[in-house]
């Protein structure tokens, strides 16, 4: 099956640091995987209105994501690439975007 | 990079603070005393934590400080401190904290490169190997290093 990119969201409160940092952590490991996708940081409330296949956060913000965005991915250390690619490993086989 | 070794502007290591707000300023203070951001920038990156919680602890002990552009920046700047004594943020998975990072952008781009080399560079390590820097200036030098790779 061949799709589009993955619309790929990185959360943060402000949308100008952490999720940077996590954006780049999620487009390593989305490559990793060999998924295509193009990965966008940005704040809580304009996330709502994006409408991502994937949404990526802190625990603080990803609560409010569930329902909005087909793949919600919790994350606790922004910086580990490896625990990340395991997590979107095994949503993405979910929903049948990874096979 | 050259960019980047004009955005760094202080790396100090075992500094002593009473709590995370302090640590906050620590790390802001070298972008204050550089002319990089205004004196108030450094409330404001307090301010978001008490605003959105403690968002800015991304990993295990690290914690990356800002506000916004229109809270005083000038240009982009960036500095790190190492603490002797860790501080708890609230954070639930990543307290306490004992490398903080301050950043600044004038807009919403500019720092873009630099946060993704910090980012490659934290992903390899750096927050470990700050720790262990012996001095200010090999701290520095470690920061200053990040757009280089490997």
């Amino acid at each position: 099956m061949t799709r589009d990119p993955l619309r790929v969201l990185t959360v943060c409160g402000v949308g100008m640091g952490s999720s940077l940092m996590l954006r780049m952590t999620a487009e390593e490991a989305l490559k990793d995987l060999g998924v295509a996708a193009k990965v966008e940081a940005t704040d809580v409330s304009s996330a709502r209105s994006m409408n991502a296949d994937v949404i990526i956060g802190q625990g603080l913000h990803t609560g409010e994501f569930e329902g909005v965005a087909p793949v919600v991915v919790t994350v606790t250390n922004f910086m580990d690439k490896n625990a990340l690619r395991e997590q979107l490993a095994e949503r993405l086989q979910e929903v049948g975007w990874l096979s | 990079m050259a960019e980047l070794t004009q955005a760094v502007l202080a790396a100090r290591v075992d500094v002593v603070v009473t709590g995370w707000q302090a640590a906050i300023e620590a790390a802001c203070q070298p972008l204050v005393d550089a002319g990089a951001v205004e004196p108030r920038y450094t409330r404001r990156c307090v301010e978001m934590v008490e605003e959105h919680g403690p968002y800015i602890v991304l990993a295990p002990g690290l914690a990356l400080a800002h506000a916004r552009p229109e809270d005083g920046v000038r240009r982009v700047c960036l500095a790190a401190v190492t603490l002797t004594e860790p501080v708890r943020f609230g954070h639930d998975d990543n307290d306490p904290v004992d490398v903080v990072f301050a950043f600044g952008s004038p807009d919403a781009d500019q720092h873009v490169g630099m946060l993704s080399a910090l980012a490659g560079a934290l992903i390899g390590g750096l927050d470990d190997e700050l720790r262990a820097a012996a001095s200010d200036d090999e701290a520095r030098g470690l920061l200053e290093g990040i757009g280089d790779g490997g």
